[in-house]
């Protein structure tokens, strides 16, 4: 009696798994063409001179990563393979370059991650090792170098770039990179501030209520979409003329369920990427995605919901099928820096740990709740995709148009660990 | 922002008579900083900031605050009063160009 119940229990067991480790699927993914401003498209404009100049934000940077892998579905490049190299001979290594170039922040800089020597450190990061006395270690030169070139060959799972394969670092440099880190012996000076060394750093508070109007710009933001809620479009109609009762009544409940899968439109949307189809077709207003009207009224739907549970679809086999492409791309290393999502924000990485000065959020705890947040550093308010879009364009690699169905659907992945916790619109943060 | 000009003004939920409440306020304004050229020198125009800051309560002026660049944009100011009678408690907020742009709100007791 005791066998058949057994091979039940593991037949159930491997069932379970099989379930929960969906493959993804991309020979079905949606077509689309985007809604978004020209400045959010992530297109690419060639100049005279054959110089290829990405159009993005105003104040952001133009460079052009083409060269480097994205989160584009039809983008097949696999990663950079896994490289060895040896040191150069005839290049003597000069610890003070070398310390230079692990501060320089045009280059990696070295420092987000890894505590050193020095009040001129600042702020240093906890993602890698402390490598303060790293010279005790007596690691060969060699060793040294190949983490530095291509640390995959001894820790095929690790979060640290592959600096010299990817060009960041010349061989020459990282020659100057060994000599330095050779040079850190203990014992470790008496730490002056706390605050200098990321592992006994106060962590951030927070910016209090973030629905305060006195205490968040962001709900006088969202405010001003109520005018627009109103306001009759070239069609003749305004949000108001469908659904009755004001915006704060109309749309109770309807944000928790975004992203969602919308058949009509054949794809997973959120409320961004849906205003951008839906008010054209009812109102005739072109509501662009990331437009300051699309981000305001954005705003106003989701307060709606504030203080009720997210929750999104998780079950049905479109949403199983776009959260199985949003999960591999979460985990998906792109770009120049050879990085994941999962490596910055899971816990048993880079997540609560400090990158330079910036506290890494947690994904797995739910992040995306708080969105369109207002952001104290840019004094404007971002939805999430334009956080997407800034988080990817450091990590060198050219970000995709705010309402692809790519971060839609790692949107939609996000935004299942916020299933029942409240949503709380806008939020505010740095 | 488009916005510039728009004034939040809070005061505690349930106020007694006599008590000293804080009165909290958020203005959405730029409040320019000083600009340099590429040579390092500063620019030389108009800046828009918020120079004074005036509080009245009961039609009587309270408070005024002499205000710089230094302040933050979309500054927020908080400050205190004793509520004696029932009435309106009005900030106004004047910049260097110009601009007026005022809150209010209502000391009731409940």
């Amino acid at each position: 009696m005791r066998r058949p119940t057994r091979w039940l229990a593991v037949a159930l067991l491997v069932a379970g798994c099989t379930v929960a480790a969906d493959a993804p699927d991309y020979s079905r993914v949606p077509r689309w063409t985007t809604r978004a401003i020209p400045e959010a498209r992530g297109e690419i404009r060639p100049e005279a001179g054959g110089r290829r100049v990405a159009v993005r934000y105003p104040g952001w940077p133009t460079t052009d990563y083409e060269k480097f892998r994205t989160y584009a579905y039809d983008d097949f490049r696999p990663e950079p393979t896994v490289s060895r190299a040896t040191a150069p001979t005839g290049i003597t290594g000069d610890p003070k370059t070398g310390r230079a170039l692990f501060l320089n922040r045009q280059k990696g800089p070295c420092t987000g991650c890894h505590l050193v020597p020095g009040d001129d450190v600042w702020p240093a990061g906890s993602v890698g090792p402390d490598l303060s006395t790293i010279g005790d270690r007596k690691l060969p030169d060699g060793y040294l170098y190949q983490q530095l070139w291509d640390p995959r060959v001894v820790f095929p799972l690790t979060v640290m770039p592959p600096w010299g394969l990817q060009g960041v670092f010349t061989p020459e440099e990282l020659v100057h990179l060994v000599a330095y880190l050779q040079t850190l012996h203990g014992p470790a000076a008496p730490e002056k501030d706390r605050d200098r060394n990321p592992f006994t750093r106060a962590k951030p508070v927070g910016f209090g209520d973030n629905l305060d109007p006195t205490n968040n710009p962001g709900v006088v933001r969202a405010e001003d979409a109520e005018a627009l809620w109103k306001e009759g479009g070239p069609a003749g109609k305004a949000c108001a003329d469908c659904h009755a009762g004001g915006a704060a009544t109309a749309m109770r409940g309807v944000a928790t369920k975004y992203p969602r899968h919308l058949p009509a439109w054949g794809r997973v949307m959120s409320i961004e990427d849906f205003l951008a189809v839906h008010a054209p077709a009812t109102t005739g207003r072109a509501l662009p995605v990331e437009s300051a009207d699309n981000v305001s009224l954005t705003m106003l739907v989701k307060m709606a919901s504030n203080g009720l549970p997210v929750a999104v679809d998780v079950s049905s086999p479109e949403a199983r099928a776009a959260l199985a492409r949003g999960r591999a791309s979460f985990v998906r290393r792109v770009g120049e820096r050879n990085h994941a999502c999962a490596d910055c924000h899971t816990p048993e990485q880079g997540a609560n740990k400090f990158l330079g000065g910036r506290y890494l959020a947690d994904a797995t705890s739910g992040l995306t709740r708080h969105f369109p947040t207002w952001r104290t550093s840019v004094n404007d308010a971002w939805d999430l995709r334009r956080r997407f879009q800034w988080c990817m364009t450091p990590l060198g690699m050219n970000m995709l148009a705010a309402d692809s169905v790519e971060y839609a659907e790692l949107e939609l992945y996000l935004t299942q660990f916020d299933n029942g916790k409240p949503v709380s619109v806008p939020g505010i943060r740095h | 922002m488009s916005d510039i000009g728009k004034v939040r003004l809070r005061l505690p939920s349930t106020i007694k008579v006599g008590d000293v409440v804080q009165v909290r306020c958020l203005i959405i304004h730029p409040m320019e900083r000083i600009e340099r050229d590429k040579a390092g020198k500063i620019i030389d125009k108009k800046y828009n900031y918020i120079n004074k800051v005036v509080v009245t309560y009961l039609g009587k002026t309270v408070s005024t605050f002499d205000t710089t660049q230094s302040v933050s944009e979309n500054p927020y100011f908080a400050f205190t009063l004793k509520a004696t009678d029932p009435g309106t408690v009005t900030v106004t907020f004047h910049d260097t160009l110009g601009g007026k742009y005022e809150g209010t709100a209502q000391i009731a007791f409940g």
